[in-house]
């Protein structure tokens, strides 16, 4: 656990890049100096919340084995996750049947999930699975009131049924985004739905009573593919769209867990979690794939996968090589890792392409090769950067011998003009240099 | 320290560099030569330490190798003297700035700051450089144009001080072993290049750009040192090794 340094959140939204910055953390979510303070703020919490989504305790007892019951998900499935879920939150153990308490309330929040220029590649990757973990699971089961791909209604009744959400929970749902927004010539370049509103309005229209805005996946947080070079959409992540603050959880796609474990922590302290200067959540986003890589020993040992399928990768030695980006990333795919938590990237014997990092597609690429082979990009040019610098070596190296020549054949000359002088003017001429 | 014979009677003894100097000088020479070798190892690991039967078929397989993972370790003794290097840079960095404004003997920003007729003397020597004409006369102190590149090139180890820490500070989580001050510091004072050159690869990139820099300064400058000595007989090579350089001036008033 982080040490117990109370202060208030500094979380600047600043333009920086990691989440070393400002990094205060603790692990009370600074609710209170008191722990058992803390708690009770929780449990109060989390008291009114039941009693507001569920009718009875009969329905808030049987909401989960329900939704587990049809997954084959024992209740001791359910507990080993949520224990799991509590010390990836970084949370103390304590908060565990807390956590378990939240998730069951999670299934019931009101809950809007907007698709914009994007894939789905964040809905795929959280609704099909074939054994779905828990976090799945509590997703494809959250009360959703809008998300064009699941739900029953279209047309005018699916954009009357957002409108109403709007209305009937003014700052109570949770807004998800996934995609990117683009906003050239007005937003035109995306339009849904029956009344052909342009996703930057709609966008604009929900975040604005929204309980908690979360951008899902690397084109909602900071624009990802759409916005890549020369983005002609001119896309922007949510954060850019909206004044309100936003808690993004980048990744292509990004992991169920951080979306369900930040979606936890909302509803257990009612506010954002702490967010490093990139908009992500800390207890996430907070750790260096190079740094946590359980290959890491190889690449300290120089060992290094040379090409696809030698005796290095049959080793499973570093891929700094193959092109592994884990050394410009922050996430936590080394230790939460994707695929019902079994995976990810560099176990499955691919380097990380930096897909939780902002504009990943333009400053990640080549994604196969050494950043070292990443091609600079200059009007007319394009080299990398030691192709840049032995092209000005060699320029430097030619002038210098050119420089050389001409003072050599220079120099010459004025000898032998002296000399011819000299025989005519005697040695009148001392501070000449030609003495030898 | 006039000489007697009527022949060498312009001759003076110039003391150009202090010991401190000398000794700036060459250990900062060390430590860019270690940091370009191990930096280019680290940019792209060039030798191979884990031998495997499919990755044994290059002459530079093996070299160092001893055999297990554990054994090996050569990135963390490349990354290990880098830094090193970058300490010795860092801290030679500041005494440099330190001496540019406060030396006894010669402060360097009174000849590259461009008032007066500095400016106008750098363009005289840049010219004597392509004309071996009008040789502006040598100085007690060091010339602008050497001044200005000079400037220049720390400069460049500045911007490479900034880089090098940016990625550096990336595998820091909060605080650190002297404290949360010094990755405080680092952000505080290297977070723009992210903004600047796009993101850490970017930074990374030129770090790496910034080093051919460095290395065509020095070629330039054993060079430009050689050419002086050679052209001007007034032992200008010989000024870091002794500190002393000859002044030849035609009027021989200085």
């Amino acid at each position: 656990m982080a040490s117990d340094n109370h202060s208030d959140s500094g979380n600047s939204n600043s333009n920086g890049n990691n989440s070393g910055n400002n990094f205060k953390w603790d692990p009370l979510r600074f609710l209170s100096k008191k722990p058992d303070e803390v708690l009770k703020k929780v449990d109060d919490r989390l008291d009114e919340l039941e009693k507001e989504y569920f009718k009875g305790k009969k329905d808030k007892e049987e909401n989960l084995p329900n939704i587990f019951g049809i997954y084959g998900v024992t209740r001791r499935d359910f507990l080993k996750w949520s224990a799991f879920l509590t010390s990836a939150l970084m949370l103390p153990y304590i908060f565990e049947p807390r956590v378990a308490r939240a998730a069951n309330i999670l299934t019931r929040t009101p809950f809007i999930w907007l698709d914009m220029a994007d894939c789905m590649g964040n809905t795929e990757a959280f609704l099909r699975n074939a054994n779905p973990t828990p976090a799945e699971i509590i997703l494809n089961y959250v009360s959703v009131n809008y998300m064009e791909s699941i739900m029953a209604p279209a047309g005018y009744q699916a954009e009357a049924r957002r409108t109403e959400t709007v209305k009937k929970y003014k700052g109570k749902y949770i807004l998800v985004v996934e995609g990117a927004i683009p906003t050239g010539m007005d937003g035109k370049f995306l339009t849904i739905g029956a009344k052909g509103d342009t996703g930057l309005k709609i966008t604009k229209e929900t975040a604005k009573h929204a309980g908690v805005i979360i951008a899902v996946g690397n084109c909602a947080a900071y624009g990802g593919i759409p916005a890549a070079n020369p983005n002609p959409t001119s896309a922007v992540g949510l954060s850019s769209v909206t004044n309100r603050s936003v808690i993004n959880i980048p990744a292509c796609p990004a992991n169920p867990v951080n979306l369900v474990g930040t979606l936890v922590e909302y509803l257990l302290i009612g506010k954002a979690p702490q967010l490093d200067n990139l908009g992500r959540p800390l207890w996430a986003y907070s750790g260096r794939l190079h740094d946590n890589c359980y290959r890491r020993g190889h690449f300290e040992a120089g060992e290094y996968v040379r090409q696809w399928g030698d005796d290095g990768a049959k080793k499973q030695y570093c891929l700094y090589m193959m092109g592994c980006k884990g050394p410009f990333t922050w996430n936590n795919c080394t230790t939460a890792e994707y695929n019902q938590d079994i995976s990810f990237p560099m176990r499955a014997g691919h380097g990380c392409i930096g897909c939780s990092q902002p504009k990943f597609w333009d400053r990640m690429t080549p994604f196969e090769k050494p950043n070292a082979d990443a091609k600079i990009i200059i009007p007319g040019v394009e080299a990398t950067a030691d192709e840049f610098g032995v092209g000005l070596f060699a320029a430097a190296g030619a002038g210098i011998a050119a420089h050389a020549i001409y003072t050599g054949v220079k120099k010459k000359k004025e000898r032998n003009n002296n000399k011819s002088k000299n025989e005519n003017n005697d040695d009148s001429k001392k501070n000449n240099d030609k003495k030898e | 320290m006039q000489n007697k014979n009527s022949k060498y009677a312009e001759i003076q003894l110039v003391h150009r560099m202090t010991v401190i100097k000398r000794i700036i000088h060459w250990s900062f020479f060390a430590a860019i030569i270690n940091n370009i070798i191990t930096g280019f190892y680290i940019a792209y690991p060039f030798l191979i330490f884990g031998k495997t039967p499919t990755q044994a078929d290059s002459l530079s397989t093996g070299v160092l190798n001893s055999g297990e993972t554990y054994q090996a370790f050569i990135m963390t003794w490349m990354r290990e003297f880098h830094f090193i290097g970058a300490v010795i840079i860092d801290v030679i960095f500041f005494v440099w700035l330190y001496l540019a404004f406060f030396s006894w003997k010669e402060p360097l920003y009174k000849s590259f700051i461009p008032f007066g007729d500095k400016m106008e003397e750098a363009w005289r020597m840049l010219k004597h450089y392509f004309t071996l004409k009008d040789r502006p006369e040598t100085g007690k102190y060091q010339d602008p144009l050497n001044a200005i590149i000079f400037t220049f090139f720390h400069l460049l180890i500045l911007l490479q001080m900034l880089t090098g820490f940016q990625m550096y500070v990336a595998s820091f989580t909060g605080t650190s072993a002297v404290g949360a001050w010094w990755p405080w510091l680092l952000h505080f004072s290297t977070d723009w290049t992210l903004v600047v050159f796009g993101g850490l690869t970017g930074v990374t990139l030129v770090h790496l750009f910034i080093m051919w820099l460095i290395i065509i300064f020095i070629v330039y400058h054993i060079y430009i040192e050689v050419w002086r000595s050679v052209m001007w007989k007034e032992g200008d090579i010989l000024i870091p090794f002794g500190g002393y350089k000859y002044m030849r001036n035609k009027s021989g008033s200085e």
